[in-house]
Parts: C-alpha cells; structure tokens; sequence
C-alpha cells in the first residue's frame, strides 16, 4: 500500500469503483466464513474464540475492499483504522464496525470521500452496520467535551491498512500527546458518563432482565476498567497495549467475567438477529438450557443467573474501585471531604478516601469486630476498601462459623438497620456471603429472580431498595413523599420495622403459592432465635404477615368509604402498627421498580392512612370492653393470670378496646396486678427506661382533675411529656401512662433521684404534699417567651363517642402545656375520660374525651371552653366548631 | 369503530377488567387519574387539621373497539363498576373514522 501519493493526484471523482462480481464475491464469501463462525460458536459455545474470528474476517473484508478503492490509483496520505469494539478485535455478530479513515489533512479529506462511500456501500451490501469517520491528525488530537466517545475510540484503534507512518503519528504522538493533556477531563466525563448510565440502571446489577452490555456490571463496565488503565498508562508516558492493560488492570475474576459476558452476548446477537443485549426471560431458558458459558453444561435459569450476577458484581465492584480512585485523584473539593471523612476513623477502624481498612491490630477474623464494622459503614457511608475486602474474604471460613445468630446478633442488627446508611452495609454483608450466615432465613432469596411483569429487581436487592427508601425518605425532593418522612421520625421502634423489611419477602424463595405464610414462617424463627421480646416478635411477625394488606385495600377498597377504614383500623389494632405497615406499604412498593409508586398511589397511600389514623383517635372512647364479652385479646390476657379470670374480666370492665389493643398482654397483666394492690398502696407507679425516654404508668382510684395533676408533676419535675394515654373503667380505677423526656437528665445521671421522683409523685397524689410550691420554682424557671411558629387549631366531634364530647387541639409544644390545657379543663368542672396526648417536633396534637357532670358538653360549655383555652394558650383559636 | 373511555373507582378495575376480558377485549389503556364529578370532594382532618380533598382517585380505560361488541362492553363496566353510589363513573363513547396499526401498517379494524 502506497502512502506517498500526493493529494492532487487522487481526485476523489477518479477512485475506480469495484467490479459487481468482485461485490457479489465478496458478500458471498463474508455470509459463508460468517455462518461457518455461528456454526463454531454452536459447537463450541466460545464467545471469544468467535469474536477473533470474526474480527479476522471482517479485518480481511475491510483490507480486500481498501486495495479495490485505493491501490489502483495514487493514493492520498490516508490510513484506515478499526476503533471502538471493532479496534479491540472484540466483533460481535451483530456489533457496529467503527472504521477511522485517518487524513493528513482537510484537502485530503475532501478526496478520499467518495472512495469510502463506496467502501461503506459494499460493507453495507454484505449487512454489516459500518460506522464510518474521517478524521485529520490535528481532529484525533483535539479533545470534545461533547463527543467523549470518539476520544475513548481511538484507544482502541488498530492499523488496518494505507499510510502506516501516518498512523504511527497518531498512535505515538498525538493520542499520547492528548492523553497527557486532558487526562483529567476525560477521566471526568468517563466517570459521569458511566455514572449516568449506572443511574438509568437504578445503579444496581441486579435486574430480572439485565442489559448485559450497559447494565451496571456488564461488558461496558469491563472496557471503562481498561480505558481508566490505559488512560494512567498514556498519561505516564507509557505506550500500553491492550493484552498488557487487561492483564495489569484486571484480576483474575475480571477476565472470567469477560469470558462469561462475550460468550453470552455472542449467544443473545445470534438469538436476535440483531445488536440485542437484553436477557429475557425467554433468553435465559435457552443461556441456562444450552449451558452458555456455564462451563458444567446445561443449568436451570435460577442457577444461570447466579452465575451471570456474580460476574457482573466482580465487574461492578473493581470498575466501581477504579473510577472511585479516579475522583479522589482529581477533585481538591472531593479530596478535601474524603480527608474530613477519615477523621470518623477509630481504634479499629481508619477510613482513607472514603474506604474502610481495619486498622493495625483489628482481627477480621472475630465475628464482633466484622458486625462493628458493618455497623461504622452504616454510620458512616463509607465502602470496603479492597484491603478490608480481601481480608474478609481470607476470614470467611472462620467467620462463617462463628457469625453469631442469636440475642448478639440482634443487639448488632438492631443498631445497623436503623443507621443511614443500613442498606449499603447489608449489601456488603451479603455480597462477602456473610449476612447468610448471620440471618440464614436470608438465602432462601439470594440473588433470586422471579419472574412477574412488575418487579425489575431481584428478590435480595428488593429488599435492601426498600429499606433504603425509608432511610432516605427525609432527604427526598418529592412532594409526594414528605408526609411519609416525618412517620419515620415518629416510630417508637424502627429497628421492628427495618427487619421486618428484612425478611418479609424470604418466603418467595421456598416451594409453594402464598410467600406471605412462607415468610411469617421464617420470620417466626428467626426472631425466636434472636430472642427478641415477646411483645417485639410479634411485632415483626405481624407486620410480616400485613405486609400487603395495606396495597389490598388501596387497590380493592374505597378508601373513602368509612367501612373500609374501620376494618383496615380493626386489622391493625394500634396506630402504631398502622403507621409501621404504611411505611411498609410505601417502601414495598416504590422498591418494586422506579415507577411504580407513583404520585397517585404515594397519595392514596396517605389518604388511607390519614383517615384510619384518624379514625383511631375518634374511636378510642366508642367502645368500651364488656366483662361479659370475652374476646381473642382479652383471653391472651388471661391466659397469662388463669387463676383470676373474673378478677381480670372485672378489670377490663369499661375500658375502651383502644386501651387492650395498645398495650401487649404482658402489660395489662401488669396493671391488672398493680390494681389489685391499691388495697395495700392506693397509688401505684411503674417507671421505666423507654427507647431515649421514660414511661410512667399511674394505676390509682378516679378522682377529678387527677390527669392535671399528674400532667403538673411531670411538667415541675421537669420532664417533657411526648406522648400519654389515659383510661379509666368502670370501676373508677385510672390507668395512664404518661412518655415523657427528662429535659436535665435528673434521672439519668442521679440513679436515687428516681426513688425520689416516685415518692413526689405518690405524696401529691394522695394529698400529703401541695403541687403548687413544686410547680412555683418550675414557672419561674421556664419563664420564657414561646415562639408560636404553629397555628393553634381547636376542633369539638360530638358524634364520635355516645358518652363524651371529643375535644381536638393542635398547638405550639411548650413547657408544661399538657398541665394548662387540663387545669382549664378541670377549672370548666370537665372529666377526661380518655387522653391520647402526641408530639411531632413543636407541634403537640392532643385529643380529649371529655365529659362535664356525667354528660356530653353542651353548646355553651363548648364555647366557654374554646375562650378558656384561649386565653391560656396565649393565641386566638380558629376553631371549626 | 367506537372509542370507549370509561372514568371508574380505582377499587373496580380488577373487576372491570375480568369482565371486558370475558367478553373477548383485549386491548385497553389503563391510566391513574384523579377528578370530581357531581360528587365533587370533601373535607377531612388529620391530626386536628383541615384537609380539603377535592379531587378524588379514580381510573381511566381507554380502548377503541369494532362496533359490534360494544353494546356488550358498556354492559359490562356497568355492571362491574356499579355499586350505586355517587362516584361510579361514567362511561363516554365517540365515532372513531380510522385505526392503523403502526408495525405493519393493518388498517381499519384489523388494526385493533
């Protein structure tokens, strides 16, 4: 091949244009060589034996057809290259050639026009999808923000044919020179380019129906590791080859990964008939029936996809490690966060450009050690180093038996799954095998694929997407989700709920139609082994059990009819549970896939949890338990005092059903035998640590204004009340339980102040010591002014109850509000019979049931009232009544 | 041809779309719609405070069918999706003159 020609001897309208038999040969040879490579493919299943082959046969086609347009004439200085795919000799059938037709100049650029026309038409006629550019030498050294693709082609560009110096000048000094040059900005855009594709992709690999070439972990995964390698090769003045970058850029299971990846795309080219990478359901029977490089033979398509995903998370995993050491090398304001983060570094473990190592001395051999630090990433949000990772690996076998799977584990579990960044530590757990061996019942969904038309993930990665829609509910931007947000803040126990979405899709993995029974299942065992709380288990196993009642009911019910609401209330019995299985609900759903929860459903979701919590609140007095009525609640409560059957059923007598379904068996035993103790002591109290707070259950006789002075030594104490229920039977015995945060920490850090509390609490309420000197130094303390940033609202419902008036109130939370409101109540000569007192943040909701003289309130005492409080609370009430 | 554009309760569709595939329809396109009608909204409370709620969830099928089984196929949304109360639905018909079938370019009612 001549490379002297001068452009002027070569004008583009003289290039001779092939023979049609010369044509017709060549297309009959490319089709014949092209079936006989789908025939070796067929045999022998090597993807890529039969990409070398036909890039050999397309390398011929290209050479034969540049000799028929170029070597009869004097040619131009002009060289033709492959690039992209075709460059790294990795031709799948049904892949684009990228063919650079490289000039010396504009001039001759203009000249060799018509001759690769006439190239590309014959490739065209033979049914290759040529992608043709022609390009001078000062184009292919110029750097295009916007076409980052070329840039990335012409690392893989290999001389096919025409001026070899020529060529040589690019491959030797102009890449070289650009590489240098705008290494950074490449490795920029390379980075958000991949980064961009990863998040179409939901930014996992585990899809039902993976894109094996552009899906996280897939194939071009494999070529942004070779071109990160061969970039820092170029920019270090090396002149790498490709063999040399995949050897030195990636591991071993980077290369069978590969292997897998090429003989299984070859296979979907063949099956479609076209550039297709997307492995259906259909396309995986056939991978796994045939035994598509599986190298053990044919496999079911569960066990082929197993393989196919632990390719692609090797492939994921070191791109991921590469393009992360490529931020930290380039941006000053990444390194300068990377460097603030490691200053979360403790004794065992140090935290290097966002990457965990266990530090000198840590043994990654110790179960205790391996959860604590699983339990620092979900603190911290901060991935494996490969150092960690390797060691891990090293201590698998060890760890896989000693990984505790009891009351230990739980008391790290617990922690991880209601930290920010749960869900990625549970990734990493999984994916080193060790979250299996910790919670068993989880490998019945490892890496499972089920096929519906819904879901997009599979069954292990829908689980970790849901726990990680909640933990990311407070910083979502979508209108929709905000009221969601502010439930998961208000949740008593997370760490229920977090596991329950741990495990409420392990059923799917086992034999039969309803997963749902399958997962309680499972549940059931692995909270017993766990030793969770009797109160907790059944929790998680309901929870478990309802977790897709809620999505019944908003697809087959009209949320808008009030029966609707008040069976939905019925089944889940308190609205704490409620509010834990519509998180659930919400998350379930939105994991399925990205679209699935739409604003429509997000809203009809609230809609339906709103009105049954409200429901909740205007029920709580309707009600009351009959001792002649037994019932399935009432019988767990005897069941736990045989011997007192009448005694219990007398107890019971008049409280509302509201009172037994918030409060687990154990404790109504508990304030049954504290009622049958008022003989020896008429006022009894349980204080007790309650997750950051305490809970103070009062059981005494009646008597008016009881819940304002108990509300009044709370608040003189000091203590914040958060949340309070009070209730009374028929026997004029009270029992309240008051949830209150001690302000200055008296009980915490002065252990016999408890003792002391209790004795106040008990002197006043039976008249042997005055409330007001207590509260006097308390009122002179808090004496502040009260931002009023929430709109007090005021809201009467004569309806809800046959024997009280319901009062509403939602307010500013202040110091001591809980007293002012019932001392106004009590100086308006009202009884509260029923009091389920909240608060979110600074705003308290309060709902009282309220009787004056026995009767609902009348019209007039309404409005009496209304002024009262309004003067109290220092702000004008809109009321709605 | 006629377009059938049936506007029902979320709550119906299961039983909606039972009864059209009974009667041999097989295509249609579902959308989540929200609106009022006569019934137009109402007010609710959560947690003491006033929510107006003026556009309620409701389910929109569209399909276009061939003449002679649309009679049956208004009966059976009707029946379906009847419970009697305000806020069933309604159903709207309308003439469509052509439908071509984009793949392979059917024309008419070989097209649905």
């Amino acid at each position: 091949m001549s490379t002297g020609s001068q452009p002027s001897e070569l004008p583009a309208s003289n290039v001779p244009m092939p023979t049609p038999a010369s044509d017709f040969a060549l297309r009959n040879h490319y089709r014949q060589e092209s079936q006989r490579i789908q025939r070796d493919f067929e045999a022998v299943g090597s993807g890529l034996a039969s990409l070398s082959s036909r890039t050999r046969l397309v390398d011929t086609l290209t050479l034969t057809l540049w000799e028929l347009h170029f070597a009869a004439v004097a040619q131009p200085p002009c060289a033709v290259a492959a690039v992209g795919g075709f460059g790294r000799s990795e031709l799948f059938p049904y892949s684009d050639i990228d063919l650079l037709f490289l000039t010396e100049d504009e001039a001759c650029r203009e000249r060799i026009k018509s001759a690769v026309g006439s190239i590309c038409q014959t490739m065209w006629d033979c049914g290759l999808r040529v992608s043709p550019t022609v390009r001078t030498l000062a184009d292919c050294g110029r750097f295009d923000q916007d076409n980052l693709e070329f840039t990335l082609s012409l690392l893989d560009c290999r001389f096919l044919g025409g001026d070899q110096p020529l060529f040589e000048r690019l491959h030797a000094k102009y890449l070289p020179q650009l590489i240098a040059r705008e290494s950074d900005a490449l490795l920029q855009r390379l980075s958000e380019m991949t980064q961009d594709r990863h998040r179409r992709f939901g930014n996992t690999i585990f899809h039902l129906e993976p894109n094996l070439k552009d899906g996280p972990g897939g194939l071009r995964d494999c070529h942004v590791a070779q071109w990160i390698g061969m970039i820092a090769a170029l920019s270090s003045g090396r002149r790498p080859d490709l063999v040399s970058v995949r050897q030195n850029s990636a591991p071993g299971e980077m290369l069978a990964a590969m292997e897998f990846l090429c003989s299984s795309r070859c296979y979907l080219h063949y099956r479609h008939g076209r550039d297709d990478n997307s492995i259906t359901w259909a396309a995986q029977e056939e991978l796994a029936a045939r035994g598509i490089a599986t190298r053990s033979g044919p496999v079911s398509p569960a066990e082929w996809m197993r393989l196919y995903f632990r390719h692609t998370k090797a492939v994921y995993r070191n791109s991921s490690q590469l393009l992360g050491q490529v931020s930290q090398e380039r941006s000053s304001l990444y390194r300068s966060f990377q460097h603030w983060r490691s200053r979360v570094s403790n004794s065992e473990f140090s935290v290097v450009d966002g990457r965990v190592y266990f530090q000198q001395g840590a043994d990654a051999c110790e179960a205790a050690a391996v959860l604590r630090l699983f339990t620092f990433m979900a603190h911290h949000g901060v991935a494996l180093s490969p150092e960690a990772e390797r060691r891990l690996n090293d201590a698998h076998l060890r760890l896989a038996e000693t990984m505790p799977q009891d009351h230990y584990l739980w008391q790290h579990l617990r922690e991880i799954l209601t930290l920010p960044h749960a869900a990625d530590a549970l990734r990493a757990m999984h994916s080193l095998n060790l979250l299996t061996r910790a919670v068993p019942e989880f490998e019945t969904i490892d890496l499972l694929v089920l096929r519906d038309l819904y879901h997009r993930y599979t069954v292990d990665e829908h689980t970790f997407m849901a726990i990680e829609v909640l933990q990311q509910l407070k910083s979502s931007h979508d209108q929709s989700l905000r009221p969601f947000a502010q439930l998961v803040s208000e949740l008593e126990h997370p760490e229920l709920l977090f596991l329950a979405l741990l495990l409420h899709d392990t059923g799917k993995g086992l034999e039969g139609a309803d997963h749902v029974h399958g997962s309680l299942q499972l549940t059931a065992s692995a909270v017993q082994r766990m030793n969770l709380s009797e109160e907790d288990a059944a929790t998680v196993c309901f929870l478990v059990a309802s977790h897709l009642e809620i999505s019944a009911t908003l697809r087959r019910r009209d949320i808008y009819d009030p029966e609707t609401v008040r069976e939905l209330a019925g089944k889940m019995g308190t609205p704490e549970r409620l509010k834990m299985l519509t998180l659930m609900t919400l998350a379930d759903i939105k994991a399925v896939n990205p679209e699935a929860l739409t604003p429509w459903k997000a809203e009809d979701l609230w809609r339906l949890y709103t009105r049954t919590a409200g429901y909740f609140d205007h029920s709580a007095d309707a009600e009351g338990l009959d001792a002649e009525v037994s019932t399935e609640a009432i019988e767990k409560i005897i069941a736990l005092l045989p011997m007192q059957r009448s005694e219990v059923l007398n107890f019971l007598d008049g409280l509302p059903q509201r009172y037994v379904l918030s409060h687990a068996p154990e404790q109504v035993a508990q304030h049954f035998t504290m009622t049958e103790n008022l003989a020896a002591e008429p006022v009894q109290l349980r204080l007790r640590p309650a997750t950051g707070q305490h809970e103070l259950t009062v059981v005494t006789a009646d008597r008016p204004g009881l819940f304002r002075t108990l509300a009044g030594i709370l608040y003189a104490w000091g203590m914040d009340i958060t949340k309070a229920m009070a209730f009374s039977n028929r026997g004029g015995v009270i029992v309240d339980s008051f949830y209150f945060k001690d302000r200055f920490r008296t009980l915490e850090l002065n252990p016999p102040e408890c003792e002391r509390f209790q004795r106040s609490v008990r002197q006043i309420l039976m008249r042997e010591a005055p409330l007001d000197r207590l509260l006097e130094s308390r009122l002179k303390a808090d004496h502040q002014p009260v931002k009023l940033t929430v709109t007090t609202c005021l809201r009467y419902d004569d309806q809800c109850s046959p024997r009280s008036t319901l009062l509403e109130i939602v307010t500013q939370d202040r110091p001591g509000l809980l007293h002012t409101i019932s001392s106004t109540l009590t100086h308006e000569e009202c009884s509260i019979e029923v009091a389920l007192i909240d608060t979110e943040g600074p705003v308290a909701h309060d709902v009282f049931y309220i009787t004056c003289g026995g009767k609902k309130l009348t019209a007039a005492k309404m409005r009496v009232i209304e002024w009262a409080l309004s003067a109290e609370l220092g702000d004008a009430l809109p009321s709605t009544w | 041809m006629t377009k059938l554009e049936a506007v029902i309760q979320p709550a119906k569709f299961d039983a909606v779309k039972d009864a059209l595939i009974e009667i041999g329809v097989e295509g249609m396109t579902v959308t989540e719609v929200r609106g009022h009608g006569r019934q137009k909204g109402h007010t609710e409370f959560y947690r003491g405070r006033e929510y107006t709620v003026d556009l309620l969830p409701k389910v929109k099928i569209e399909m276009v069918l061939p003449d002679h089984i649309v009679d049956r196929a208004v009966g059976a949304i009707s029946n379906a999706a009847r419970t009697g109360k305000i806020g069933d639905g309604k159903i709207f018909l309308a003439r469509v003159d052509e439908a071509i079938r984009i793949r392979n370019d059917d024309r008419g009612e070989n097209a649905l």
